[in-house]
This record gives C-alpha cells, sequence and structure tokens, in this order.
C-alpha cells in the first residue's frame, strides 16, 4: 500500500492510501483533500490540481504540463506539479504533497 | 444488456420551453433514452455525464456533420480532439489565465463595470438582460480578445448569428446567409486590428496568438476567436441574469450573501442551477456500454450537463436555488479536454467584482415580478429579460 501526505498550507496534514495506477489528484479527490479542485478530471486542461513536490522519484513535468502550469491560480514555483500527471505507484510511498495557498 | 429506450413524445420545442422536469424524469426513469424527434441519445444523471466527456477516445467532439463547420467557416476547436485540439487551445489559452486575469482583465472590468453600472438610472426600471448582462459581457469580451474596436452591438449580433449558424441542424439557408455576413464583418475587423497586435504585443488572445513561438495558421487564429465570441457572451450573460434572478427571488439568501460577502458562490449556485450551456454532444467511436445499455459506433450522445446540475445522486433538493447548500463540484464547465476556458474569467468578472459592485450601488432593487421573467433554451438557457426596479 503507497502512503500519500498532503500538506495544507497552514501545516495541516493527512496521510492517506493510494490504489495504485490512480493519480495522486484522484487520490486527494477520493480523500476529500482541500486545494485540489481536478475540474477538468484530469484531461490536462484547468490547472486546478496544482500542487508542490520536492520529490525526484515524481519525474520530470511534460511540455504540456508547464504550459498549463503557467496557467495555474497559485504561486508556480519550480516544484510545482499537475498532480493529474502523477500516477500512483508502490514506488512512491511516502510521497509529501503540498498544496498551494490563493494569491488574490 | 437492455435495448435503449425511445422517447417519442418530448419535443424540442418543449426542452425549449421548460426541460427539467422532463430531465428530472429521465433520471429517474430512462438516464440513457434516445429521443426520437432529435434521433439522439440523451444521458441525464451526473456519473454518466462526467465520465462520457473525460473519456474522449471513446466520446469524439469531431462531428463532420455539424453545422459548426459552416456557421464558422472553419473546422474548430470545440470539435476537435487530442493534440489537434490541445495545440489550438494552448495558443489561446494563456490570454485567460489567471496570471493575466489579475495582471489586465480584473482592473479592466471593474471599471468597465463601474462605468456600465453607473449608466443605469436609479429608481427607475430597466430590463438588466438587456441594458446590462450582454452589454458587459461584450465589452470585456472585446478587450480580452483584441477587438476593441468592436462595438457591443456588434458583438453580441456576431455571437448570435455563429450560435444560429451553429445550431442550424435543418440547414436553412437564410440562417447561413446571416452567419456567413458576419464572418465577412469578423474577418475584416481581425485584418484591420492584426497589424497593431504584431506592433504592440499584448495579453489578448489574438495578439498572444499572433505572437507566439511556434504560431498556429492563421485561419485557425480567426476560428479561435470566433469561438470565443461564439461562447463567450452568451454563458457570462445568462449566467449573471440567471445569477440575479436567483438572488432576487430568494431574498433571504441574498441578505445572507451579502453578509457573508458569499458572492462567489451565489456565482457557483447559479451555474448550477440553470447551466448557461445545457448540453454537449459526442459521437461514439466504438460499442461502449452506458449504465444499463450497449450504444453502437457513431452514435450521437448528449450529455445533458443541466440534468446532471440537479442529479438527486448528488444534489438534495437539486431543484433549487440554494446559494448555501453542501457544496459539490458541478458540471457547468463541463469536463475532461474541453473543459470551459473561461471559467476563471466568468468567476472572477461576476462572482468578484460585478455582483457585489451591483448590490452596492442597488442594495434595494428588486424584480417587478418574477413571473414576467421568460425562460428559454434548449441547448443554452437563461432568462430572455430581466426587468428590475433600481434602488
Amino acid at each position: 500500500m503507497t502512503k500519500i501526505t498532503f500538506v495544507q498550507p497552514d501545516g495541516r496534514s493527512q496521510t492517506v492510501s493510494a490504489r495504485a495506477g490512480d493519480s495522486v489528484m484522484q487520490t486527494a479527490l477520493a480523500h476529500s483533500i482541500d486545494g485540489i479542485f481536478a475540474e477538468c478530471g484530469g484531461a490536462m486542461m484547468c490547472a486546478t490540481c496544482h500542487c508542490y513536490i520536492e520529490d525526484a522519484r515524481t519525474g520530470e513535468a511534460s511540455q504540456g504540463e508547464e504550459d498549463l502550469l503557467d496557467c495555474a491560480e497559485d504561486e508556480v514555483r519550480p516544484s510545482s506539479r499537475l498532480s493529474c500527471q502523477i500516477k500512483v505507484s508502490e514506488d512512491l510511498d511516502g510521497l509529501v504533497v503540498h498544496l498551494p495557498v490563493t494569491v488574490d | 444488456m437492455l435495448d435503449i429506450p425511445v422517447n417519442e413524445a418530448v419535443t424540442l420545442a418543449d426542452l425549449t420551453r421548460d426541460p427539467y422536469p422532463i430531465y428530472r424524469q429521465m433520471r429517474a426513469e430512462t438516464p440513457v433514452v434516445r429521443v426520437a424527434q432529435t434521433n439522439r441519445i440523451f444521458v441525464t444523471r451526473f456519473e454518466h455525464t462526467k465520465w462520457i466527456k473525460e473519456n474522449p477516445e471513446i466520446f469524439s467532439s469531431d462531428d463532420p456533420m455539424t453545422p459548426m463547420k459552416p456557421a464558422f467557416q472553419a473546422h474548430t476547436l470545440m470539435r476537435k480532439d487530442g493534440d489537434e485540439h490541445r495545440a489550438e487551445r494552448m495558443a489561446m489559452q494563456p490570454a485567460f489565465s489567471p496570471k493575466v486575469i489579475r495582471t489586465d482583465w480584473a482592473e479592466l472590468y471593474t471599471k468597465l463595470a463601474e462605468d456600465y453600472v453607473s449608466r443605469l438610472p436609479k429608481g427607475e426600471t430597466v430590463d438588466l438582460f438587456a441594458d446590462l448582462c450582454g452589454p458587459i459581457a461584450a465589452r470585456i469580451l472585446a478587450h480580452m480578445l483584441g477587438l476593441e474596436e468592436a462595438t457591443d452591438e456588434q458583438m453580441q449580433r456576431w455571437s448570435q448569428r455563429l450560435i444560429d449558424g451553429a445550431g442550424n441542424f435543418g440547414n436553412d439557408p437564410e440562417l447561413f446567409a446571416l452567419s456567413d455576413a458576419a464572418n465577412a464583418e469578423m474577418n475584416a475587423l481581425f485584418e484591420q486590428v492584426m497589424p497593431r497586435h504584431i506592433a504592440a504585443p499584448n495579453n489578448s488572445a489574438f495578439s498572444v496568438m499572433l505572437n507566439a513561438k511556434m504560431p498556429i495558421p492563421v485561419s485557425q487564429m480567426y476560428a479561435n476567436i470566433k469561438i470565443a465570441i461564439g461562447g463567450g457572451i452568451n454563458e457570462p450573460r445568462d449566467a449573471l441574469a440567471t445569477i440575479l434572478y436567483g438572488l432576487l427571488t430568494n431574498p433571504e439568501q441574498l441578505e445572507e450573501v451579502k453578509r457573508q460577502e458569499a458572492w462567489l458562490d451565489a456565482f457557483e449556485e447559479g451555474v448550477r442551477w440553470v447551466a448557461p450551456i445545457q448540453v454537449s454532444g459526442r459521437r461514439t467511436t466504438q460499442e461502449v456500454q452506458i449504465g444499463d445499455h450497449v450504444i453502437g459506433p457513431n452514435e450521437t450522445v448528449m450529455t445533458i450537463q443541466a440534468s446532471a446540475n440537479r442529479d438527486e445522486a448528488i444534489y438534495a433538493d437539486g431543484e433549487a436555488f440554494n446559494v448555501f447548500r453542501d457544496k459539490h463540484p458541478h458540471q457547468a464547465f463541463g469536463s475532461g479536454p474541453h473543459h470551459c476556458a473561461g471559467a476563471q474569467v466568468a468567476r472572477r468578472t461576476l462572482g468578484q467584482i460585478m455582483l457585489p459592485l451591483l448590490f452596492e450601488r442597488f442594495p434595494n432593487m428588486a424584480l417587478t415580478d418574477p413571473k414576467e421573467v421568460i425562460w428559454s433554451g434548449f441547448g443554452f438557457r437563461g432568462p430572455l429579460n430581466l426587468p428590475v426596479t433600481l434602488a
């Protein structure tokens, strides 16, 4: 079983069990994690599943993902990812995902 | 596995007048049903409509027979899938990104909204649909696309001609003649403003597309701008009118919205309650099971987000306008690759700027009589008028 920890901007964290094959975004939705909206359902079209991940195991964002990140609501950092583009596997056990703050 | 039931009774006229009782019955009894009069399969439950839109390999947007093609004089991104769709959409998307909304459009919209609202005569009765909802939607869109030279009247007329042409399933030559004339006017304006956008790059959609590192063909830029004109006026216009109607007919909710400044919640509830775009078509690329039914390839499936947004499985008392209901994502902006590109712009302009501004200026405005408000539409739906006394 793969455990993923979601950390809110205020420091609250929640560790959940993720199903292999789901995306990190789907895992977040399944556990009602605040801050992940995923309006387009994982089509890489809305950037509402934006998060920060500093973990080399998740690989690099594709060009398409980079383009979308430019359209994200929140501050984009080098660690920015779209959680719909990261597939859960046992290799990702212990992954830590930080949720963004809305800038306004 | 069951044969798809056929509904011989329902007519387009019924659906245009009031589709909601029909959808409620369909959700309960025939959630996947062929509507004989349209020869299309209606899918009305939340889980199915969402799933269909999120599986474009099975449910394609590409429809070679759509009247959209003659209406827009182009095969547009709305009717494309995969990489081809993505390339054209992403060419325009930066102009609608939250970043550019913050840097450019929010401030401009605030100024425009103040201007348009200040023209409304306090103490008098006006039709807010015609005097505010349509014109302000046209004005901000003209700026966002880089077409400031177009008048509100032109923008609204072009939009309507494109929509009428795109819905011209009966191939009425009169409607295509009107959309052709609108296309000629739009093309002439595009040619006129193109040098300006090349000389002085800016954040408007036309300029962003023209100055991209790897620009899409100019013909597709034209098609993209026309899609934005066809799709970017009605929706915010109808959304605004719908939200205002919902708030003005539910004064206790309006007071609570003012108290909590819950304008964004009011926005979300309005578009959930009556989605400005009610229906989206997809074509099956293979045999596929939806619910208890198997559907063959090359069938046109109508995903009815208007119905999904009131599905009893998701929403308690979904037929009612209730800003303070338990939150659940709605499908008014669709889902999947064709998720509305204007969703964030709409939330910010209407939810964060227009609604608080309007109620601050006219805190006691009231509908003259809710029964006078006429609702209409099957594909696109909203009030056709909104007579309000401004106070």
